[in-house]
């Protein structure tokens, strides 16, 4: 589903991501770990194409993120560290508007705005501006929105920030679903219970470079992954 | 830390003169001068010669020994354009900086945090008048100097900006008030500023004849004025040099700053966090129509403009004032037509002067010049949806010509219906300004993606103090101006429609080369940012 080979991105002198080479089979939840500044939002945000990057390639289901942009982000969703959503929207509106970009029919949108507003408690409140929600709105109005059109791939920069414990356990109900289903998730995290809990796979990464990825047991063994991580950041 | 917040407010104010946006770093102290040398004279020959060719018209009340009438006069019209300037900087400088909360959860007193915004207010007042009252002194000086007067004016220009900033601060407060009551919030403040702007221009319009009026009864009205409104002849006689008058109203001015500061720093905190106090609307669902891709993006945009009262009263009163032209214009066809070529000595030049003054009213809209940067944090959205960077580049452009194009048809039918020009005449009367606004509309995003400034706290620094959107409301001007211009050694030689043909066929490849550009360039720096 997501083949990231030889990533590396450079700002000035300074190698943010350097040979990164990962993939993601269709049906798994990949964690991302790793310190801040490690290089995780720069991987993401260079998969959804919001970065262009130095060398390497990035395919997503067979399709360059290089050559084909748009053909990739028809599949994938993206949820960044921080939900800047448009503000002078009301939340109803925003989420018609993503799913005008992405094409989904009337019907379709309607059905998947009900299902995940109400799961979201958030049915109440679409007809607000964007700008009166709190963190936690703007966070679950991103997550129907990233969901409205069925996507393949989703990638979220720690997507449990700001969620109320209800909303993160709905959040880790429906990445698995979408896995269940076909499709794959790729998501960073600093909640490394999180991570041991929902994910198939783990990849570690420090200082832009990926130090240990596999499956859960292949990581972290017999430890904890908080074990584990703490070991290999003081290495 | 009050220094700091100070220089926090000023930096992020003036910080185009010292970080160059599009690398991301700081100016050399060469480039920074160089930018503030370049715009204080730019604004000094256009303001300052507008301003001072009318306080020299008002001269003669001077001779007539008046002269606390001429700073009377002046210091009113300095104030009006110091408030008028300023009122919605201070309610989204002080009540919507983005900045607030995060100031106000630090251990910095709400005391300082106000003063630094008030900085902001004063600084920008300040500048607003000084564009009148400034020449109204030079001129003044140049006329009759003394070390009094030198004084005297020194001190009503310290005076103007302290009730600039008493005005605009009350102002502020009021629509930040009315703000957090109301639900049409945007329309609200329209109107109000709208019903401002129509005084202003009233006044503006009919300054010629209220100076012949003063000059030709100054000795009644200044009975009148010191009869029944004695403050301001004691206002007045401050520029003259009265040093008594100067304390009186510097007392007078300054306790109206202090209860200013009182009245606002007990409401600051409730007014600058009161954003939930509006009553909910309830979400009943409906069946929504859905729109192709170009279709969305352009809602957007207009979403996005008519959202802001800051973005739609700086960048599109070109929309009202334009539609207002055509009804004047239909009004007072045969008037102007009749005055146009009585004025030029030709017919010729009707269709010309039709074309190149609806382009310049055109030119009041610069809507997609603070586009870009107005995207500030959500551009990773326009980055990462699955559209491309010239669709929505396109869509910005869209935006502008829609809300531009069509004000500008209506006027110019109105013109044709007026002025009766050839079949030609009419076309070009259509097709120029149209070609113009395309122009602009272009012309407003490559600036913009060249000095770009997502990292805005306030909505009004992109719209209100970037290149890109002086750039284009001042080439709009000058541009429009050159049209009219050039014509006049050429009106012997070939007719006004044939000139305008060539005016819009070369303003025409100046659009290809400007989208050119947008779609090569412009995409690639769109998607960079």
């Amino acid at each position: 589903m997501l083949k990231i080979e030889h990533l590396t991105k450079i700002y000035g002198d300074y190698k943010a991501v350097d040979d990164l080479s990962l993939h993601i089979a269709p049906g798994e939840i990949y964690g991302f770990i790793g310190h801040n500044g490690a290089g995780k939002t720069t991987t993401l945000k260079s998969v959804v194409g919001i970065l262009q990057f130095d060398e390497g390639e990035i395919f997503i289901d067979g399709t360059s993120v290089k050559s084909d942009p748009i053909k990739c982000k028809k599949e994938i969703a993206y949820i960044p560290d921080n939900p800047d959503i448009y503000e002078f929207m009301t939340g109803i509106k925003y989420l018609n508007f993503v799913a005008d970009i992405f094409g989904v029919s009337s019907s379709d949108r309607q059905e998947k705005i009900r299902k995940y507003a109400e799961l979201f408690e958030l049915t109440a409140d679409l007809a607000q501006p964007i700008s009166t929600y709190s963190h936690g709105m703007k966070q679950k109005l991103a997550i129907i929105s990233a969901w409205i059109h069925n996507p393949k791939l989703i990638i979220m920069d720690e997507p449990f920030v700001g969620l109320d414990p209800k909303a993160a356990h709905i959040l880790k109900g429906m990445m698995r679903e979408v896995c269940d289903n076909g499709g794959a998730i790729f998501f960073s995290t600093h909640v490394l219970e999180v991570a041991e809990k929902l994910c198939d796979k783990i990849a570690i990464i420090k200082e832009g470079k990926l130090i240990r990825s596999g499956t859960m047991e292949e990581v972290k063994g017999d430890d904890s992954l908080e074990e584990v991580f703490l070991e290999l950041e003081e290495e | 830390m009050l220094k700091q917040l100070l220089k926090k407010q000023l930096l992020e104010m003036f910080q185009n003169f010292f970080v160059d946006r599009k690398k991301n770093k700081g100016r050399s102290k060469a480039s920074s001068t160089m930018m503030i040398v370049g715009y204080f004279v730019f604004i000094c020959v256009v303001f300052g010669a507008l301003f001072s060719f009318f306080a020299s018209s008002l001269l003669p009340v001077v001779d007539k020994g008046y002269d606390w009438m001429f700073f009377c006069f002046m210091g009113i019209i300095a104030v009006a354009m110091g408030a008028f300037g300023s009122i919605f900087n201070t309610y989204s400088g002080l009540y919507l900086a983005k900045d607030n909360d995060m100031l106000l959860s630090m251990p910095i007193p709400v005391g300082y945090i106000m003063a630094s915004r008030l900085l902001g207010v004063y600084i920008m007042g300040t500048l607003y008048s000084a564009l009148v009252i400034i020449p109204a002194v030079v001129v003044y000086l140049s006329h009759s100097f003394t070390v009094k007067a030198l004084i005297g004016s020194i001190l009503l220009v310290i005076i103007i900006s302290l009730i600039v900033m008493v005005l605009a601060c009350s102002l502020g407060w009021v629509v930040a008030k009315i703000n957090s009551k109301l639900k049409n919030k945007s329309l609200i403040t329209v109107i109000v500023s709208l019903a401002f702007l129509a005084i202003y221009y009233v006044f503006y319009f009919k300054a010629n004849e209220i100076i012949r009026k003063i000059i030709a009864n100054a000795d009644a009205y200044g009975t009148k004025i010191k009869g029944s409104a004695y403050p301001l002849y004691v206002f007045g006689k401050v520029g003259s040099g009265d040093i008594l008058s100067a304390l009186i109203v510097l007392v007078i001015v300054g306790a109206l700053c202090a209860l200013t500061y009182y009245i606002i720093a007990h409401s600051f905190i409730k007014i600058a966090t009161s954003s939930q106090n509006v009553s909910k609307k309830k979400y009943t669902e409906k069946r929504v129509k859905s729109k192709s891709v170009d279709a969305a993006l352009l809602g957007k945009e207009l979403q996005r403009f008519f959202s802001s009262p800051n973005y739609i009263l700086n960048c599109g009163l070109g929309i009202l004032i334009l539609i207002g032209a055509g009804v004047f214009v239909l009004i007072k066809g045969e008037w102007l037509a009749d005055n146009i070529a009585w004025m030029l000595g030709s017919e010729n030049y009707i269709c010309v002067a039709a074309a190149s003054l609806i382009c310049l009213i055109a030119s009041m809209n610069d809507m997609s010049a603070p586009s870009i940067s107005l995207e500030g944090k959500n551009i990773w959205l326009a980055q990462s949806l699955p559209i491309t960077s010239w669709q929505a580049i396109r869509a910005k452009r869209s935006m502008h010509l829609l809300l531009t194009g069509i004000p500008a048809i209506i006027c110019s039918i109105c013109a044709i219906i007026a002025l009766k020009p050839t079949i030609l005449g009419a076309i070009m009367i259509i097709a120029m300004p149209l070609v113009f606004i395309l122009f602009f509309s272009m012309l407003g995003l490559v600036l913009n993606l060249k000095y770009p400034n997502l990292k805005w706290t306030n909505e009004i620094t992109p719209i209100k103090q970037s290149m890109s959107v002086f750039v284009s409301m001042f080439g709009g001007w000058i541009y429009s101006i050159i049209i009219f211009a050039i014509y006049f050694p050429l009106s012997g030689r070939i007719s006004g429609e044939i000139y305008l043909i060539g005016a819009a066929a070369f303003t025409g490849l100046l659009c290809l080369a400007l989208d050119s550009w947008l779609k090569k360039k412009g995409t690639k720096i769109f998607a960079e940012l």
